[in-house]
């Protein structure tokens, strides 16, 4: 038998602190930090964004209607308040590191996709269809050099 | 009517509940304060019970003209099934009827931190089947109200019971970690909680009927 | 059923009974010996009335439409005035998509956001072809009897383009054209047809 090769598993896990993106209901698609764990099923959350419209209200809410991302405020402290939450928030600079992560940006894309006139749309195919032609010319180069 | 009564009385007018004009239903209720009246929005769509504080005597006799006042916060769904549970716990305790008594004041009780995670215990009498028994329980709720409906559900869900074999006698707010008993609710009061949510459907793989792919589970 | 016409009435006679004359009504205004078995059915009163259209406001002229209905299903084409009745004069351009200078039903079609600057365009004749009779249909001078008969067999003409609309449509598109061309991808967009794709949604989508 041969050795096995144990790594720790990486489960993104609910915690206090946990930065996790709201899924469904009126604060859907925004960020909020798990500040206390209720139970199993629920959390109590804060989110508070400096601007309004990506704030989050302290709530309880259900794990169910949560997801949960690779951003934790690190050593934030059980039930805290919204201003220590808010310090610890900025300091971490979790909007920025949210936008910059490629979830986010998918995201963006696809609300920005979503909101395209017919002409923009028309444009976009338009200018995917010369990348590809593009892309398969260089390849098609590069496989005759090949052989 | 209510008003002469309860300023002979010498009750604080800010708390006096018109139970003539009350509309039904917890979220809404009439209360007079100063002048007028005003709607009051109370707790969260979510919750179905209300805690209630209930006032109410003995009719006042010539033997008797200063009945003892009687005070009970019930949880209710609203101002009338309030009533009514105040009723039916007086008489089992006094010789007083609703024909021969009168209520005196009812008001809603708000939680004072509703957004603080609290641990409550619940100290009941339950009617089963076959028999009477006390239970003690524990839940980790926000708010007093959220702790009894989710006694009402755990009861209706383990022993099949319903809203009229149950009576609370005690909800109590567990301030010391050392005074939660029941290992449920200790075991989420340990340091440093964590734990994943192992094999989550996420709901936008949902969307479509048929995908070629079976969905990660894992995250 | 009572038939008491108002105004003329017939005169009652004079009749006279052994001694005495008495007065007697026409033999039309006597009660009737019989009444009818059904009630009259009473015509209902038209409230409606009629009432100017007016044209939805995404509908401004110089608007890219997409076309739902009809030959050009599919076709974007371009806005060039609103017309009586929820109809719409547009135009393809010709040269670009085939589709003529042309009236179309309002409601079988799509508005997409996109304007197009109709600065340039010759007023006077758009005028002349959203008059009525542009589009009237010619009568012909339908041959019957012993020629048409025998001409049965034989191909009928094939209807020709009129040299005079032909022309309109170019003085009308001239302009067109020429701002069109100045913005990149646009000429090929309205030369495109419009269909639904796998996954879309008409009715989230925005225009």
């Amino acid at each position: 038998m041969g050795d096995a090769d144990i790594t720790a598993s990486s489960w993104r896990l609910v915690e206090v602190g946990r930065i996790c993106l709201i899924h469904g209901g009126p604060s859907d698609g925004k960020l909020a930090a798990i500040v206390e764990i209720i139970d199993h099923k629920r959390a109590l959350i804060d989110g508070p964004a400096t601007d309004v419209k990506t704030a989050v209200p302290r709530q309880a809410i259900s794990l169910a209607n949560v997801i949960l991302t690779p951003l934790v405020l690190e050593k934030l402290p059980r039930s805290a308040r919204t201003g220590v939450v808010k310090a610890a928030w900025e300091q971490a600079g979790i909007e920025a590191k949210w936008q910059e992560s490629s979830w986010a940006k998918k995201r963006a894309q696809r609300e920005r996709r979503r909101a395209l006139t017919d002409f923009e749309r028309f444009k976009v195919m338009r200018l995917k269809k010369q990348a590809r032609f593009e892309v398969r010319k260089s390849l098609a180069k590069v496989k005759a050099s090949a052989n | 009517m209510r008003a002469q009564r309860s300023s002979a009385l010498n009750l604080p007018l800010k708390y006096q509940l018109s139970n003539e004009r009350t509309l039904g239903g917890p979220p809404r209720s009439l209360l007079w304060i100063g002048a007028e009246w005003i709607i009051c929005y109370t707790s969260a769509f979510k919750s179905r019970l209300t805690e209630y504080q209930v006032i109410g005597r003995h009719l006042p006799t010539e033997a008797n003209p200063a009945p003892k006042l009687y005070r009970m916060r019930i949880f209710a769904p609203n101002t009338v099934v309030a009533k009514s549970r105040f009723w039916y716990f007086l008489m089992k305790l006094r010789k007083v009827k609703k024909s021969n008594g009168e209520i005196v004041s009812l008001n809603v009780i708000h939680e004072k931190r509703p957004l603080k995670v609290k641990n409550f215990g619940i100290w009941i009498r339950y009617d089963s089947r076959s028999g009477t028994h006390n239970m003690y329980k524990e839940y980790r709720e926000m708010s007093r109200t959220d702790a009894v409906e989710a006694l009402y559900q755990d009861m209706a869900a383990r022993h099949r019971s319903r809203f009229r074999s149950v009576h609370i006698l005690k909800v109590v707010e567990l301030e010391k970690t050392d005074d939660v008993k029941r290992p449920y609710i200790k075991q989420l009061l340990t340091k440093d909680l964590k734990f994943p949510l192992p094999h989550r459907v996420s709901k936008a793989a949902g969307t479509k009927i048929f995908v070629g792919k079976r969905p990660s589970t894992f995250y | 059923m009572p038939s008491t016409t108002e105004g003329t009435r017939p005169a009652p006679q004079k009749k006279t009974f052994g001694k005495s004359t008495r007065e007697v009504p026409h033999a039309s205004q006597k009660a009737q010996k019989w009444y009818p078995t059904d009630d009259d059915a009473q015509s209902k009163k038209v409230r409606k009335s009629i009432r100017a259209s007016t044209p939805r406001s995404t509908l401004a002229p110089g608007a890219v439409l997409i076309l739902l209905a009809g030959r050009f299903r599919g076709k974007r084409v371009i806005l060039l005035k609103n017309l009586d009745q929820g109809v719409l004069l547009v135009t393809g351009p010709f040269k670009v998509n085939g589709v003529p200078l042309r009236r179309v039903n309002a409601r079988y079609v799509i508005a997409t956001s996109h304007k197009i600057d109709l600065s340039g365009i010759d007023q006077k004749k758009v005028e002349e072809v959203a008059s009525e009779k542009y589009f009237a249909r010619e009568k012909s001078d339908k041959k019957t009897g012993e020629e048409a008969f025998f001409k049965q067999g034989e191909k009928p003409e094939k209807k020709k383009p009129s040299s005079s609309r032909a022309a309109d449509q170019k003085a009308i598109d001239k302009a067109i054209l020429s701002t069109i061309k100045k913005e990149p991808m646009l000429i090929s967009y309205l030369g495109s047809s419009f269909s639904l794709r796998k996954g879309d949604r008409p009715h989230e989508m925005a225009w």
